[in-house]
């Protein structure tokens, strides 16, 4: 847990000091940008699915994402991680930078940005083995622990995605045994074991029930103290419980992007209150 | 109007009835066709399995003249060969399969997975008659007397790959029959790669994952039961493949020491005396016994498969 703390409390200082006296977020009650995407435009094959996109994924907060279906939500996410990258015939033109680094550029080293930058899925996604080895897996392939340490830091990633108490007598147990609720919680422990900067969250509860979505949308408040995250909804009200800032797509454009009080209370464009208000989507 | 509709359902649950009684006949069918063949090989072996008790398993004898039969060479030809081409066609046909679904470029992908279905559509003959005259000639003349020179001087390993360079015998019956079941193995697991979901694959890549990371740690546990399935198909191909092993394996009856070294098959030696055995003699209900002990080790290499296989985790 101490090298936990030290860890975060590093890259918050270098952050401190990358971002010093910049206040322009001051007035809107966001942090610094922890991603800062621009003039971003992504191709599947001919077909531009994201426009010219400019967005900031302020430091240790929540960006929801929202929009109607093919808005290019889920593409702007799947650019961030890089995971178009698995896929002929996508790619992306512009600028994303996290850290000073292009996360874009074609050279970069993949597997670390993805160690940096976590992902959770709309379904969830248990691999086929035990409970246990679900969360090991990730930190195996980034770090050699030793199995008391391993064993502290599964402990720590399930109890920060409130599932410890639920699994800790069945960590041997296969991870497909658990319902669909723990299985994305599960998910989201596996993301975080690896200790990533930021979270991409892709729909992460329209395959839940209620009471499941809501112990995610507590454990996404909860996370957002350590991470900087993205949501993708098609929940407008979870948009508005779960995020500080909101952005409004609408056909591989960004109409809009404000604190979610403000896009939802009084949004500028005409589009994003129809779609709000749901005239259309 | 209700007298109707009592009707048409009871037409309906009629269509039902013959419907599962027909999927019915044709599972029962596979049985008693199965259990038919058991008994057919049973008994026509029975003659020999009572002259020569367990001996048979174990004597290396073929003596037509005096009339004394063992199974143990073939038996061993048989395992032998295709254990061995198993151990060099898995690895290359799992590179092929983790080369088409990862890793080749997407224009590749179609003529090479075509190729390999055509591959294992070529007839048995053709692989023998390849055998016979471009595999054992480049074997006799290149390979075996290069590798006699290197590793036959080895200690340990080197005994194996003594003996004179014929060009036929077990280790080139063994390539030829690994040629023969790559494109099966290697389509197979294709086929159960690509039924992994992508999403698996990518929160495995999502982690950080590399390309060989996703297939050892995702992919396989995940197709596991499928890729066995297929090498056992394989397996069972090798075990019972006649003409090609027939041309090459130099068909004598002798237990090979050297890969080098000539043998038998069970399925080749049935098929070279079948011909000259006459009906109701021994020789023939030795080859029938022999048959039947082919069809227990393909029995007990399913079993072997199904222990393999048994889920290694509670639910």
């Amino acid at each position: 847990m101490a090298t936990m703390t030290s860890s975060s409390d590093a890259r918050r200082s270098s952050v401190a000091t990358s971002m010093a006296g910049i206040k322009t977020h001051v007035a809107t009650g966001l942090n610094p940008a922890r991603i800062s995407i621009r003039n971003l435009d992504f191709f599947y094959g001919d077909n531009r699915a994201l426009k010219a996109i400019d967005l900031d994924l302020p430091e240790r907060q929540v960006t929801g994402m929202i929009g109607p279906s093919g808005c290019g939500k889920s593409t702007l996410l799947r650019v961030l991680n890089r995971m178009y990258d698995l896929y002929p015939n996508q790619r992306a033109t512009g600028k994303v930078t996290m850290d000073g680094e292009n996360i874009i550029d074609p050279d970069l080293d993949l597997n670390s940005l993805r160690s940096r930058i976590g992902m959770v899925f709309q379904k969830p996604t248990p691999f086929p083995m035990s409970i246990y080895d679900n969360i090991a897996f990730g930190i195996k392939l980034h770090e050699k622990l030793s199995k008391s340490e391993m064993d502290e830091r599964v402990e720590w990633s399930l109890t920060r995605s409130a599932l410890w108490g639920e699994v800790k007598d069945r960590l041997s147990t296969s991870a497909q045994g658990l319902s669909g609720g723990q299985q994305q919680r599960l998910c989201i422990a596996r993301t975080i074991a690896v200790r990533p900067e930021v979270i991409l969250l892709d729909e992460p509860t329209s395959a839940l029930d209620p009471i499941s979505t809501l112990k995610v949308e507590e454990l996404i408040d909860e996370l957002k103290s350590d991470f900087t995250i993205a949501i993708v909804t098609h929940n407008m009200q979870q948009a508005a419980r779960c995020a500080d800032q909101v952005a409004f797509f609408y056909l591989g454009e960004m109409v809009e992007v404000a604190s979610a009080a403000q896009l939802f209370t009084s949004p500028k464009q005409k589009r994003t209150q129809e779609y709000i208000t749901g005239r259309f989507g | 109007m209700q007298q109707a509709r009592r009707t048409a359902s009871r037409g309906a649950n009629l269509g039902d009835f013959v419907f599962a009684s027909l999927t019915r006949i044709a599972g029962v069918f596979v049985l008693v066709l199965l259990g038919a063949i058991i008994v057919t090989l049973f008994i026509g072996g029975l003659p020999a399995f009572e002259k020569f008790g367990v001996g048979f398993l174990t004597s290396t004898d073929w003596d037509p003249v005096q009339e004394v039969y063992g199974a143990a060479v073939p038996v061993f030809g048989t395992v032998v060969t295709a254990v061995l081409a198993l151990i060099v066609s898995v690895p290359l046909a799992f590179g092929i399969a983790f080369y088409l679904t990862e890793l080749a470029p997407q224009w590749l992908r179609r003529p090479v997975g075509t190729a390999i279905e055509l591959l294992a559509a070529v007839p048995s003959i053709i692989y023998g008659m390849w055998g016979f005259f471009v595999i054992v000639p480049i074997m006799a003349q290149y390979i075996q007397p290069a590798v006699i020179d290197s590793v036959g001087e080895l200690p340990l390993i080197g005994p194996l790959f003594g003996g004179p360079a014929f060009g036929t015998g077990i280790l080139t019956a063994a390539l030829i029959l690994a040629v023969m079941i790559i494109p099966f193995i290697a389509a197979t697991m294709r086929d159960v790669f690509l039924t992994v979901p992508p999403v698996f694959k990518e929160s495995a890549y999502g982690l950080g994952c590399t390309t060989w990371e996703v297939m050892r740690s995702i992919v396989i546990p995940y197709t596991r039961t499928s890729v066995v399935g297929g090498i056992m198909l394989g397996l069972g191909r090798a075990l019972g493949e006649t003409m090609a092993v027939t041309f090459v394996i130099g068909n004598t009856n002798r237990i090979a020491t050297t890969l080098f070294g000539p043998g038998n098959t069970i399925a080749s030696l049935v098929a070279l005396e079948f011909p000259e055995s006459q009906s109701g003699s021994l020789k023939l209900s030795a080859l029938l016994a022999l048959g039947f002990i082919l069809f227990v080790i393909s029995f007990i290499v399913l079993a072997i498969s199904r222990v393999l296989l048994r889920p290694r985790l509670k639910v």
